[in-house]
C-alpha cells in the first residue's frame, strides 16, 4: 500500500509494508503512479535490478528508486509490479512495459530522489517508508 | 509557518540577524541572512521553512557577505529556492543544494521583426501546433536526434558551441549567451556513464513541469533606451524558452550529492541540515563537482540551442519566410540554478568568490566584460518567464545588484500544490480560460495544465516590482503569451 503526499512545490510517497521488501515495492509503485498518473501499466517486459547493499536502509531505498527512474530516463519503461529481495545486495525484477502517451497520460516528471525528510520506521506491523521527490 | 526574527533594515530587506539560534536552537550563524521582500509578501514567504533555510546557509564555511534570498524564495532542497551564497574562491565550500537538481534549468528570449497585427489567431494556432510538433515536450520527452557517446560528450565540455557546428542555429548565437553558451572548466571525464546515457536520450526535449515554450507580445516599455538596445518595443513579437538540463543534470547533481555526504565526514564540516552537502572548493570532491556541474550546464544550453533552431524552423515553415528576415535573433540567455567563479566587489575589494544561484538570475550591470559589448552601456536582459498564460518580464542588470553578487529574482513559485490545483480546476478548464484570454495552449497533458495553473503561483509582477524597488533589476519590459507549448 502506498499514499502520495504533497507539499506546496514537491511530491512524495509513504509506502508501508509487512517487510522491508514489500514497502520498497510499494514505495516503487507509489512513484511510478505520480509519474502515469496512476494509469494502468500491463506485465510485458520483466527487468533485473541489482544493486549493492552498504547496509544502510536510507541509502539503499534511494539508490532503488534512482535506478528505476534511470531505467524511466533511458529505455522508456514504465513499471506496476515489483519482487524484491534484500541480502548483501538488492535483487529486484520489475514488471512494466514501454511508456505511451496515449495509455499512460502524464504525471509528474520527477527529477531525482531527495533525503529530504526520508524516514524508514518499523513497528510491529511491518515497515513505513517517507520520501520526497524533486519535482 | 515560521516564526523566527525578520528585522526591516531598509526598503525591500529584511534581515535574519546573525544570532538567530534556528529552530533547533543551536544554529551558529557565520553571517545574518537577508531577504529581499516587499512589506506585503513577508506573511507569505513566512508559510513555509525557506527562511530557515536562509538562515541554515548562512553556517556554511567561507560564506563571504550575507546569505541571500530574493522575493521568490520558497522551501527548496537544501538551499531555499531564490536562494544566493558566495563563498570564498580559497577557504569556501561548493554545494549541490546552491544550485538545485536542474542545474542551468534557464531562459531564453528570441525576438522577431514581426508585430501582434502581423499574425492572425489562426496563424498562431499554426506556428504553436508546428512548435509542439517539432520540440519533443512531456513526461519522458525523447531526443530526435540520437547522440553516440563521444558526440554526448563533445556536448558536455563545448555547449552551444556544439550545436552551432552542428547546423542548431547561428554563429551569432553563442555571442547572446550568458558565458557564450559554454563553461570551459567542464570535463566530462567527471560525468557517469549514467548521467551520460541520460543525456543521449534527452538532448534536445523541452521536458515538462514548470517549463514551457511561449509565443509572446510585448505588452508595455518600461525602459525605452534599454528597450532599443536589446532590440525590443511594443507590440513585437517575441519567443521565450524556458528549459535546463534534462535528465542528465538530474543524474549529476544526485550523483555528487553522494560524494559530497561523505566529504562532508572526510573533511568535518558540521551541518545543521544534511542536505547542505558540501566540500572544500579547494578539494578533489569540490573541483570534480564544479567541473560535472559545467557539463550539465553545457549541456542545458545546447538543449536551449537545439530548440531556438526548431523554433526558427516552425516560424519558417508556417510564415514561407527564412529565419532572418523574420529577424529572429536571439536577445538573451540566463541560467538560474548555477554556481560561478566570479570576481565581486566587497568591502572596496576585487575578491574572487564563487556565486550559488538556485533559482536566482545573473543582474550584471554596465560595464562587467562578461555581457555582450552591443549591451554594456545598459546592463544585461536579465529574463523573468511567468508561468504558463501570465506574464514574463525583460529586466536590465544594475550596478546595484553588485550587493547581492550581481543577482535577481527568477520567477513566480509555486503558492499551491499540485494536487491542490487539479483538485479545483481541470485542465480544459484552464485552456478555455487561457483562451478567453486570446491564449491558445497546447499542453501535452491536461492534467499538468491543471497543475501549472496560473493561479498556483505567486504573483510574478510583485516580485518582479519587489527586485525593481530594491535595484537588484529594473524593469523594461512586459510581456504577454499569445500561445503556449506546455511540457
Amino acid at each position: 500500500m502506498y499514499k502520495i503526499v504533497e507539499h506546496t512545490a514537491d511530491v512524495g510517497i509513504e509506502a508501508y509494508g509487512r517487510s522491508l521488501e514489500e514497502a520498497f515495492e510499494n514505495a516503487a509503485k507509489g512513484m511510478f503512479a505520480i509519474i502515469t498518473n496512476k494509469s494502468k501499466i500491463d506485465n510485458i517486459i520483466s527487468k533485473k535490478i541489482e544493486i549493492k547493499n552498504e547496509g544502510d536502509d536510507e541509502l539503499l531505498l534511494v539508490d532503488w528508486l534512482n535506478e528505476l527512474l534511470y531505467i524511466h530516463d533511458v529505455e522508456g519503461l514504465v513499471f506496476g509490479e515489483f519482487d524484491v529481495s534484500i541480502d548483501e545486495k538488492l535483487v529486484a525484477y520489475a514488471f512494466g512495459e514501454e511508456y505511451n502517451r496515449q495509455k499512460h497520460g502524464y504525471g509528474v516528471e520527477i527529477k531525482a530522489v531527495t533525503y529530504h525528510m526520508l524516514e524508514i520506521k518499523r513497528d510491529k506491523k511491518g515497515v513505513k517508508i517517507k520520501v520526497l521527490f524533486d519535482i | 509557518m515560521w516564526n523566527g526574527p525578520l528585522v526591516k533594515i531598509g526598503e525591500y530587506r529584511y534581515e535574519i540577524p546573525k544570532n538567530y539560534r534556528g529552530i533547533s536552537g543551536n544554529l551558529r550563524m557565520r553571517t545574518s541572512a537577508l531577504i529581499y521582500a516587499s512589506d506585503d509578501m513577508i506573511s507569505s514567504i513566512r508559510k513555509d521553512n525557506a527562511p530557515e533555510q536562509a538562515a541554515n546557509v548562512a553556517t556554511l564555511p567561507g560564506i563571504v557577505g550575507k546569505s541571500l534570498a530574493m522575493p521568490d524564495i520558497h522551501w527548496g532542497y537544501g538551499f531555499p529556492i531564490g536562494g544566493v551564497a558566495a563563498t570564498d574562491a580559497e577557504e569556501g565550500v561548493i554545494s549541490p543544494g546552491g544550485v538545485g537538481f536542474d542545474i542551468n534549468c534557464g531562459v531564453r528570449l528570441v525576438r522577431t521583426n514581426l508585430k501582434v497585427e502581423d499574425l492572425s489567431k489562426e496563424k498562431i494556432k499554426e506556428i504553436i501546433d508546428e512548435l509542439f510538433k517539432n520540440v519533443p515536450s512531456g513526461v519522458g520527452s525523447k531526443a530526435r536526434v540520437r547522440l553516440n557517446k563521444i558526440q554526448l560528450e563533445e556536448v558536455l565540455e563545448m555547449g552551444a558551441r556544439w550545436a552551432v557546428e552542428h547546423g542548431y542555429g547561428w554563429e551569432e548565437d553563442l555571442e547572446y549567451l550568458e558565458e557564450n553558451g559554454c563553461m570551459d572548466i567542464a570535463d566530462a571525464s567527471l560525468v557517469s556513464e549514467r548521467a551520460k546515457e541520460r543525456g543521449k536520450a534527452q538532448v534536445g526535449s523541452l521536458g515538462a513541469g514548470n517549463h514551457f515554450l511561449e509565443l509572446q507580445k510585448v505588452a508595455n516599455v518600461f525602459d525605452e533606451e534599454a528597450a532599443k538596445v536589446y532590440g525590443i518595443e511594443k507590440n513585437q513579437i517575441v519567443v521565450m524558452i524556458h528549459t535546463g538540463s534534462r535528465g542528465c543534470g538530474h543524474q549529476i547533481c544526485s550523483d555528487y550529492l553522494r560524494i559530497l555526504e561523505q566529504a562532508v565526514r572526510k573533511y568535518n564540516i558540521s551541518l545543521p541540515d544534511r542536505q547542505l552537502a558540501c566540500a572544500p572548493v579547494k578539494s578533489k570532491e569540490g573541483e570534480n563537482y564544479f567541473k560535472a556541474m559545467a557539463c550539465a550546464a553545457n549541456f542545458a544550453w545546447a538543449n536551449r540551442q537545439m530548440i531556438v533552431h526548431w523554433v526558427r524552423q516552425s516560424f519558417e515553415s508556417v510564415l514561407k519566410e527564412d529565419a532572418e528576415e523574420i529577424g529572429m535573433h536571439i536577445v538573451y540567455d540566463v541560467c538560474h540554478n548555477i554556481a560561478k567563479l566570479e570576481e565581486h566587489l566587497i568591502n572596496g575589494k576585487k575578491r574572487l568568490v564563487y556565486v550559488h544561484r538556485k533559482g536566482a538570475t545573473r543582474s550584471f550591470g554596465p560595464d562587467r566584460k562578461e555581457i555582450p559589448a552591443k549591451y554594456r552601456n545598459v546592463g544585461q536582459p536579465v529574463l523573468i518567464p511567468g508561468d504558463m498564460g501570465t506574464e514574463s518580464y525583460l529586466l536590465k542588470g544594475t550596478k546595484e545588484s553588485e550587493e547581492a553578487f550581481g543577482s535577481t529574482c527568477h520567477g513566480a513559485g509555486r503558492v499551491m500544490s499540485r494536487e491542490e490545483a487539479k483538485r479545483r480546476w481541470t485542465g480544459r478548464e484552464i485552456a478555455r480560460r487561457l483562451e478567453q484570454k486570446g491564449i491558445y495552449a497546447h499542453p501535452a497533458s491536461w492534467t499538468v495544465m491543471a497543475e501549472e495553473s496560473p493561479d498556483a503561483y505567486k504573483d510574478v509582477s510583485q516580485v518582479v516590482n519587489a527586485t525593481h524597488g530594491a535595484g537588484l533589476s529594473l524593469k523594461v519590459a512586459r510581456m504577454l503569451p499569445l500561445g503556449v507549448v506546455k511540457g
